[in-house]
């Protein structure tokens, strides 16, 4: 998939692309293929990885980093008090501890969490990790200057709302204890069971206050991980990491962290990457990337070749591709128009422009199709594969349109293939059997963003796309259906501004729990009885497919972020 | 591309009125070459004046899905053979939607082409107007006149489309605002070709007299000098066309030029580059039509250009340097003109074919 | 002529004028573009507080006349700036700070210039030997099928834009044939004969587009000379055509080749966007488009700069070297 690396990171905003901005999340495998297509398949210790990707890192500090888990290149340098268990598929779904022993022990009902750090611990110029610098790291995340991570800190500590972050604001957050080196006491204002899958996140990592050097602590971030930032060019286009002889093994059961070295070069063209890779030459025989797919030309070729075939890796990010509709806005203030368009919809034709059957999955549920999420399948408006032209006609009859009707669908110029103008012309296409006449309405990118995500400007019909910033059903399903979660003067996500008692309450309640397997089971429940209402059309949930270099050794992939993990791989 | 480009000529002193018209289409028939080329660009224009009856002929049409021609699992690649060329569709469907190859061609070329040529029409109208206006205001009027062009000439294109095409309303069609935009920014080097070729005019015997027998500007402007701004302004243009064609696909593939399901010759070629090994009809339909219209265009350019000044290289003792450093420094005085007028004219006479 | 120092002065002054055009130019269009500068900068998910703590920060509730007044402020006396544990100095001529990155546009410029005047420089090398030995070729086989297949050859790299050029160059050479290695830039300062490697394509596919107006205005031009009265004399005298078309036409095709290759300079050095985005090379283009992308107009503002700066340079030393090449042109 072609995009000139014109959309920045930061720039992608209504993708919630947390997923580019960390160069982090991408896939986790249903059938990961990708094994290394050497005979001799163990991997061993040694060599250069080099990583090719499109957006370069240009936020390397914790603070300033959405990501989902920590990120991929990242969490390299940043060890976080937990973090993503780095294993394939499912398995990979669950949060472990990393600096902290457990995962933190709740009490007051998950308002408070407690870490204990592991002993031992130092960073990359050999002195101690302490709870100290870990709280210093969450506050200064908390600066105006250092702004960009994900709002939920900020939501749930204590006190937090206000604090502009310890440059301004000397006292530091209250909310945070740390009563001997070791320990860590976070308070809530409300019960959260999820709060160690956002101790995953960057904002997490320790950062010695006596090396803060505020916006340029980017251009070498003190590492807690097994490699350290030898050489940062161009604004994090060109990343040189090397091992970080402090960090060992023995406390850090997560990162393999195999080869010596990892030479990270981005602002390529994805087209390029994937050449490389596929070619294979020289250094790029052991190399990678974080986050460029294969385009459906490219899977044209590949699949038709064998050894390219066996080094694709196959991964399934928690995201989704949906229709969003605002219902303060004639005529989708009726459900019957909304159903008719869910009855209408042809997935088929709108999966081939996303590339076809092999990088896209048909959704008929919000939630992606994971079980971590609570997936729980079902389709209430059932369109079949192309469309049900004739259910929609007879909705739009009941709902008084019997000779069908204009709506404008809006959509961003961008080529993201995700709310792109490929996609809404597969709509458009398809709406058309059932006598809707669908006009294009394509915004540039931040024009796009700041009109679908104001309540003021929010179209009636538009395409949108939501990821997850941790696996599981809460922060999908919270900002886009909690009526408390609905901005007014900012950037609102709950487009169909909808604020339910019920599923507001059932929210509430589903976040009290720290027993994560019933919390799943809940969040499904919740999202069919939210899908019952229309708010949205799901189309569909992408699959990743990337290649990686022939010398490649010990491809893992989790559901968490769904692409290959880096701590993981081997070279030898 | 610049204005050097043009290597221009001095003026068809005596070409005007009627007579003038019909010697110039006479000459340009007797090219053989140009004939051709002439007759190229008739067709690509006819073509894309009647792309929907071609298309209602054909029975297709440029928006249609064709899910069934494609296939799915390996990224949409057309099924048939020869990226699905049929009887039904004549140059094959698209990857990933399966729409008609032909029909997409064809309406694409009404876009490019309508795009690109009132682009130029535009550019040229704006260069013309500033241009003579700056030679023959003189003093002031062309110092500001002059700036004001260096202006444009230096912003960056693409970085001010970028912006601009962000700012106007979406409901505002957008090959009309591809096309201003295009023509309102890059319209510098033809005016310091017009400015500096209408300063070396400006020295010229003959409009010289006509000043001194108390001519207005305007006329002067209208009887005298774009008779001998044609030449250099027409070859210019069709230079210009084929690079406004590219300016579109450029824009496109930042994402900022026709709206989509319209097609553009720009848009396929964007969205085919990465399909050039497995659908490689794809990339080149787009590819061979624009390549066919700039050979097309540049062989009927100078064949215009011979056409209207068939004794150019004599007439002006060209090679002096005289005109060309007028036209590509702008900043050649009269001075400079008037002194080598005498040696030009000798030469003019010595030399006829 | 009033002397080279009058030409001096007076450009001196035209440009500075020029360039100060420019800016304002940029700052009013930017100014206007949609995009919540503050919501970009701050991240997708901020609260409508945290929003205004960073408009606050970037000064962006300030009028446009007082950021500009600002930025005319830094240009001539530098400015302070904090990176929240320090303050730090940006000294004249200050071009402001990224607002995404926080760094000095200045320094940003400096790192990315070598990019782009290394593509430049080697693509004109190609384009003047591919574009003027086209030219000469196609006069000295005028008439014959060299010249009809060289004339098309050429105009099909006019015709072609430079994405789908590269593209099918890159999968060829370094893909399928894999004569080269994917290109990806190294320092000259590193190893110049890695970065000359690494550049090639590049500057193949730059100078394939190029190079059709080289070979137009070199041909237009020695055609012309040819006609002129002292050839015919040479001829008179039995003068060889080789010697004809490659000594005395050539000659006669080098000032306006000059003037075309300074303006095609300058505007290559920011214009290269597309080449600098499809090879990965960390260029001004490249950085331009991502900072507009991103409503970042120091830096926006500042590349403009000093693009349109090097497009007025390029132009005035044509006007110079035209005149060296032909002194009946006088310069004003």
């Amino acid at each position: 998939m072609r995009h000139p690396s014109v959309n920045s990171a930061r720039a992608a905003y209504v993708s919630l692309a947390l997923v580019v901005a960390a160069g982090a999340a991408a896939c986790g495998p249903k059938d990961n293929d990708a094994n290394g297509s050497s005979g001799d398949s163990t991997p061993h210790k040694g060599g250069t990885l080099t990583v090719l990707n499109s957006d370069p890192q240009t936020d390397f500090d914790p603070a300033r980093l959405y990501t989902s888990g920590g990120g991929n290149v990242p969490s390299l340098v940043f060890r976080t008090l937990t973090t993503r268990n780095r294993a394939d598929g499912a398995a990979g779904t669950k949060v472990v501890p990393d600096l902290a022993t457990d995962t933190g022990r709740a009490s007051k009902n998950a308002t408070v969490w407690t870490y204990t750090l592991k002993t031992g611990l130092k960073y990359e110029d050999g002195t101690p990790i302490t709870s100290a610098d870990i709280k210093y790291g969450i506050e200064r995340s908390f600066a105006p200057e250092l702004s960009g991570g994900a709002p939920y800190l900020r939501d749930w500590l204590v006190g937090a709302a206000d604090y502009q972050g310890p440059y301004k604001d000397k006292k530091g957050l209250s909310a945070i204890e740390t009563p001997d080196d070791r320990t860590i006491v976070f308070h809530l204002n409300k019960p959260e069971g999820e709060f160690p899958f956002l101790a995953t996140q960057t904002q997490f990592t320790p950062v010695p206050q006596a090396k803060d050097t505020g916006t340029k602590y980017e251009e070498h971030p003190v590492s807690s991980g097994p490699y350290k930032v030898v050489k940062n060019e161009n604004d994090g286009e060109h990343l040189v990491l090397e091992r970080n002889k402090y960090w060992s093994a023995s406390v850090d059961d997560q990162r393999k962290a195999y080869p010596d070295k990892i030479d990270v070069q981005s602002g390529l063209d994805s087209s390029v990457i994937n050449q490389r890779l596929s070619a294979s030459q020289g250094t790029d025989a052991a190399a990678v990337t974080t986050d460029t797919n294969l385009g459906p030309a490219e899977l044209a070729k590949v699949t038709g070749d064998k050894e390219l075939a066996a080094r694709v890796g196959t991964g399934h990010f928690g995201y989704t591709n949906y229709i969003a509709f605002n219902p303060k806005v004639k005529p989708f203030d009726n459900p019957k128009v909304r159903q008719a368009i869910s009855y209408a919809v042809d997935r088929s034709s709108v999966i081939n422009a996303a590339g076809g059957s092999a990088l896209a999955e048909a959704a008929t549920t919000f939630l992606p199709d994971q079980k971590s999420f609570g997936y729980t399948p079902y389709d209430l408006f059932p369109a079949g594969a192309t469309g049900n032209a004739a259910k929609a006609k007879e909705l739009l009859k009941e709902a008084g349109y019997p000779n069908g009707l204009t709506v404008t669908l809006t959509h961003d110029n961008a080529q993201n293939f995700k709310t792109s103008p490929e996609i809404a012309t597969a709509i458009q296409d398809a709406l058309k059997k059932a006598g809707i006449t669908v006009k294009l309405q394509g915004l540039e990118d931040n024009n796009y963003s700041d009109t679908v995500h104001s309540v003021k400007t929010e179209p009636g019909f538009f395409l949108a796309a939501w990821g997850a910033d941790w696996p599981s059903g809460g922060p999908f399903l919270a900002p886009i259906f909690d009526g408390r979660q609905i901005v007014k003067d900012g950037a609102n996500f709950n487009a169909s501004q909808l604020n339910d008692a019920s599923v507001n309450s059932e929210i509430d309640a589903i976040n009290k729990l720290t027993d994560l397997d019933a919390a799943a089971k809940r969040w499904g429940a919740l999202d069919r009885k939210i899908g019952a209402q229309a708010l949205t059309v799901p189309l569909f949930h992408p699959v990743y497919k990337r290649l990686v270099g022939k010398d490649i050794k010990n491809v893992v992939i989790s559901d968490w972020t769904g692409v290959l993990d880096i701590s993981q791989v081997a070279v030898k | 591309m610049s204005e050097a480009l043009v290597a221009t000529q001095a003026p068809e002193a005596s070409a005007s009125g009627a007579s003038g018209a019909r010697r110039f289409w006479r000459r340009l028939r007797t090219q053989r070459a140009a004939t051709v080329a002439a007759g190229i660009v008739a067709l690509l224009v006819l073509v894309a004046l009647a792309a929907p009856l071609l298309t209602t002929l054909e029975g297709q049409d440029p928006t249609t899905y064709h899910p069934s021609l494609i296939d799915s699992a390996r990224g949409g690649v057309p099924t048939g053979s020869l990226g699905g060329i049929s009887g039904r569709h004549w140059l094959g469907v698209e990857p990933q939607t399966g729409r008609d190859l032909f029909a997409r061609l064809v309406y694409g070329a009404r876009v490019s082409l309508g795009v690109a040529f009132s682009a130029t029409v535009l550019q040229v109208v704006i260069g013309l107007v500033v241009g003579v206006a700056a030679a023959l205001g003189g003093g002031w009027i062309d110092q500001v006149l002059s700036r004001i062009t260096d202006i444009f000439v230096a912003l960056p294109l693409m970085i001010m489309s970028l912006a601009l095409l962000a700012i106007v309303p979406q409901s505002f069609p957008r090959p009309v605002l591809v096309t201003l935009v295009i023509g309102l920014i890059s319209w510098g080097n033809i005016a310091k070709i017009v400015r500096a070729q209408t300063l070396t005019l400006k020295g010229l015997d003959y409009v010289a007299a006509a000043r001194l027998s108390g001519w207005g500007a305007w006329r002067i402007a209208r009887r005298e000098l774009l008779p001998g701004l044609a030449a250099p302004v027409i070859t210019y243009a069709s230079i210009l066309i084929p690079v406004n064609i590219s300016v579109e696909a450029a824009l496109s593939f930042l994402g900022i030029g026709v709206k989509p399901p319209t097609p553009s010759w720009g848009q396929m070629l964007t969205a085919a580059d990465v399909w050039y090994q497995a659908a490689p009809q794809y990339l080149l339909l787009p590819a061979g039509a624009l390549f066919v219209t700039v050979l097309a265009l540049t062989v009927l350019g100078d064949g215009v250009r011979t056409a209207l000044d068939p004794r150019a290289a004599s007439r002006l003792g060209v090679g002096t340097g005289r005109t060309r450093a007028a036209v590509t420094t702008s900043t050649a005085t009269s001075t400079a003109t008037s002194t080598s007028t005498a040696t030009a004219t000798a030469a003019a006479k010595e030399e006829s074919e | 002529m009033n002397g080279f120092g009058g030409f001096l002065m007076r450009r001196t002054i035209g440009t500075l004028a020029t360039l100060l055009a420019i800016s304002v130019i940029v700052y009013v269009v930017f100014y206007v573009t949609p995009g919540n500068v503050a919501q970009i900068t701050c991240g997708p998910r901020c609260s409508p507080e945290q929003v205004h703590q960073v408009a606050q920060q970037l000064h962006l509730d300030d009028p446009l006349y007082v950021r500009y007044w600002h930025f005319l402020q830094g240009l001539v006396a530098g400015q302070d700036y904090s990176t929240g544990t320090s303050v730090e100095h940006c000294s004249a001529p200050c071009l402001g700070l990224s607002y995404q990155t926080d760094q000095q546009v200045l320094s940003i410029i400096l790192t990315r210039l070598p990019v782009s005047l290394s593509l430049v420089f080697g693509a004109m090398v190609l384009w003047l030997v591919l574009g003027v030995g086209t030219g000469v070729l196609s006069v000295w086989r005028r008439g014959r099928l060299t010249e009809r297949v060289l004339t098309g050859l050429t105009l099909a790299g006019w015709a072609t834009p430079v994405f789908v050029i590269g593209l099918v160059l890159m999968i060829v050479v370094c893909g399928e044939l894999q004569l080269l290695p994917f290109p990806q830039y190294v320092k000259f300062t590193d190893d110049p004969e890695q970065w000359a490697w690494n550049l090639l394509l590049p500057w193949l596919s730059l100078a394939l587009i190029e190079s059709a107006s080289f070979a137009r205005m070199t041909r237009a031009s020695m055609l012309e000379t040819l006609a002129e009265d002292h050839i015919r004399t040479f001829r008179a005298y039995g003068v060889g055509e080789r010697s004809i078309v490659g000594r005395h036409a050539l000659r006669g095709a080098l000032a306006p080749v000059i003037a075309l290759n300074a303006n095609n300079f300058g505007s290559a050095v920011g214009g290269a966007v597309l080449t600098e985005t499809l090879f990965g090379l960390p260029g001004l283009g490249q950085e331009l488009v991502h900072a507009v992308s991103v409503v970042d107009l120091p830096v926006v503002v500042g590349m403009v700069l000093v693009i349109g700066f090097f497009v007025v340079l390029a132009n005035a030393v044509a006007d110079v070297l035209y005149a060296v090449a032909d002194r009946r042109v006088v310069l004003t």
